[in-house]
């Protein structure tokens, strides 16, 4: 069928028309693919429409690419015309089928920068096209752009706001500032929608993960709330995909952006105001902060607001890093074998180590007794495993860090009172040391005789005893 | 980690009868759903079909883990998951199974049996529950228990074919595979990509 030059014309014109029909007749598309199909029916469109999902009959494809294509670049070239209603039509078809086409996208720019395309709808033709190209490089890019467009959009309102402080002009300001932070919001959660289900469909799918990481970036900046939510609705993720790398590294980004934008020490907290507008960006009430305050209820009230923050930042950092690392070794030990989990380990520990070293450091060189905090340590660790604790007592009475005579101090059995007061919430300095860190991984090569496994473990010692060993 | 399909078949002389199945194809792009499940029930009985009485084996199919238990009396079970899900607890999972399916089904009605005569409902209720394994099952109970060494592992389907047979031939000649899960098979063995098929 469909062999000679006009009978393929008049089919490709029919299949793009259909496809724009589809998307009038049900706006609520939400996934295309290709059906295996290698001979044409007749008298029946190689498009179709089932629930919410658009699909098209692969014997077109070889007809259909290579003309929508054709017609697009001749369009370029300015060698063939067409108006602006066929140029909608013809990327959507060919952006649907190849969303690597960069030249269509360009298109679509140039029609979304003179008002012909809302940005919606390339978000929405974006995630389509995601759904049968999860990595797709051109998509998430060109994603990107759109969301710059809306943000630039706000940041002109906002500015505008500045400029006229009167009456009527002002409220109506207001109102339409509000509208745009919830719009923004909205935006904001969708597009995290759509990096989970690119991240589902593709397995380490680094495209939509750093995509991720720039949403937030750009659309969160300062928002801690959003940061703690993503940190907390991302755990049952990583839990079922233990092997995605890209994953985890999003969690190390959330750890990073967490503990350098949100607690940081009060001496550099000024530093960051500028970014302090973005906080409305996205409407926050920060109630973790809150909820921090009172666990600090220890401290006089004499001391000065900077440093109630600063203690403040400690325990939640504290926080933070010891779920984190319980999360870890809790999957370590249920999915032995993966060399992701184990990265993970070293990069979090890391950078809790940076980051007390820094602490230390400011600490000190303040000249306030606030070190005191972080050496003079209890004894008790997070993980209540029993298997943990018979590998750290043989790791005492074997002497194996006899070199470290302040860490095997502190190591002795906690007592059923610190388990206690874990519970409550009451957090224990000091208990992600490097001697928690080897007693961990004494007690899975103690347990474990997975050979992969045993591997990672020795590997994460020796790396403890090079990198963080020189360290301290 | 996940799995997709979790099946019970009956070995016979020649050929496997499927006598149940359940299926969790949410993952996969619609329009190839039907022809994935007709992939996963081909695949499933012809693992069946070259297992042994009495043994356990792990085939490895690109990103995707066949795992068989057929039993002595001939019941078998397979369970398919990705690489990330846990092979113990995969193999727990179709002892439970077969041990549930032979209290319920009696076992004159297995050579003879169709997903349609065979009343037998716990298996959706088992791969939904199965697909976060740390809520299913205690795994350490199961590590004591099973002898990983005893488990067979093919690191490819071909390697359970007999000599001079071919995956392809099979495909093609195949009662159960309709035409779009042939062309299916075509197309994606030809862009050799995993995530086309099954």
């Amino acid at each position: 069928m469909a062999e000679s030059e006009e009978e393929v014309d008049v089919l490709v014109q029919r299949v793009v028309k259909d496809i724009a029909n589809a998307f009038k007749r049900n706006p609520n598309i939400d996934e295309i693919g290709v059906i295996p199909c290698p001979e044409a029916r007749y008298n029946r469109s190689p498009i179709v429409l089932v629930e919410n999902k658009l699909g098209v009959e692969s014997w077109c494809v070889k007809f259909l690419l290579p003309y929508v294509h054709n017609k697009l670049l001749l369009y370029r070239q300015r060698k063939h015309w067409l108006d602006r209603e066929a140029l909608v039509d013809i990327t959507c078809t060919l952006l649907l089928l190849n969303p690597d086409f960069t030249t269509a996208w360009n298109v679509r720019k140039e029609l979304l920068q003179c008002g012909v395309l809302h940005p919606e709808k390339d978000l929405y033709l974006g995630q389509l096209a995601l759904t049968k190209f999860p990595k797709s490089p051109e998509t998430w890019i060109h994603r990107r752009w759109v969301l710059q467009q809306i943000l630039d959009q706000f940041l002109a309102v906002g500015h505008n706001k500045n400029q006229e402080q009167q009456g009527e002009a002002e409220q109506a300001n207001a109102e339409r500032s509000q509208q745009l932070s919830d719009h923004l919001a909205r935006t904001l959660h969708q597009e995290m929608r759509v990096c989970s289900d690119a991240a589902c469909r593709y397995p380490s799918n680094y495209n939509a993960w750093s995509h991720r990481i720039w949403v937030l970036q750009h659309m969160a900046k300062g928002n801690g709330k959003v940061f703690h939510d993503e940190l907390s609705s991302m755990r049952l993720w990583v839990s079922m995909h233990v092997s995605d790398h890209s994953g985890f590294h999003y969690r190390q980004f959330l750890l990073q952006e967490l503990i350098t934008e949100h607690y940081q020490t009060p001496a550099s907290a000024t530093i960051n105001g500028s970014s302090q507008h973005w906080s409305s960006t996205v409407p926050s009430s920060s109630p973790h902060q809150h909820s921090c305050t009172q666990t600090n209820g220890e401290l006089s009230g004499a001391e000065a607001a900077s440093e109630d923050d600063g203690q403040l930042s400690f325990t939640t950092v504290l926080q933070l890093f010891q779920q984190e690392i319980e999360l870890c070794s809790d999957l370590i030990q249920s999915f032995p074998g993966h060399e992701t989990l184990w990265s993970h380990r070293r990069h979090v520990f890391y950078l809790w180590n940076q980051w007390k070293r820094e602490q230390q450091h400011q600490c000190s060189s303040r000249g306030d007794n606030k070190s005191i905090h972080l050496n003079d340590s209890d004894p008790g660790m997070s993980e209540v495993s029993p298997q943990s604790y018979a590998g750290r007592e043989e790791s005492v009475n074997g002497q194996r860090h006899a070199s470290e005579p302040m860490e095997v101090d502190r190591v002795s059995l906690p007592n059923p009172h610190d388990s206690k007061r874990l519970k409550r919430g009451v957090l224990l300095p000091g208990t992600l040391t490097l001697t928690s860190e080897h007693s961990f991984v004494n007690s899975i090569l103690d347990s474990c005789c997975n050979p992969e496994q045993r591997r990672f473990a020795v590997a994460y010692k020796k790396w403890l005893d090079t990198v963080i060993g020189l360290q301290s | 980690m996940k799995l997709y399909s979790l099946s019970i078949l009956h070995k016979g002389a020649t050929k496997a009868n499927l006598l149940k199945a359940a299926y969790d194809l949410s993952s996969f792009s619609f329009f190839q759903r039907s022809s994935v499940q007709e992939f996963m029930t081909f695949t499933s009985a012809l693992i069946v079909e070259r297992t042994s009485q009495g043994s356990r084996a792990s085939v490895k199919e690109q990103e995707y883990l066949c795992h068989v238990y057929v039993r002595n009396d001939n019941l078998g079970a397979v369970v398919i998951a990705d690489t990330e899900y846990p092979q113990r607890v995969c193999f727990t999972l179709l002892d439970k199974v077969l041990e549930e399916f032979s209290r319920q089904v009696d076992s004159i009605d297995w050579p003879s049996g169709t997903p349609d005569t065979i009343n037998y409902k716990a298996l959706d209720i088992h791969i939904s529950k199965y697909q976060n394994p740390r809520e299913a099952d205690a795994m350490t109970k199961v590590q004591a228990e099973l002898d990983e060494t005893k488990i067979i592992l093919h690191n490819t389907m071909e390697s359970l074919l007999e000599r001079g047979e071919k995956l392809d031939d099979l495909v093609a000649k195949s009662e159960h595979l309709g035409n779009q899960s042939k062309a299916f098979y075509k197309t994606a063995r030809k862009q050799n990509s995993c995530c086309e098929i099954m």
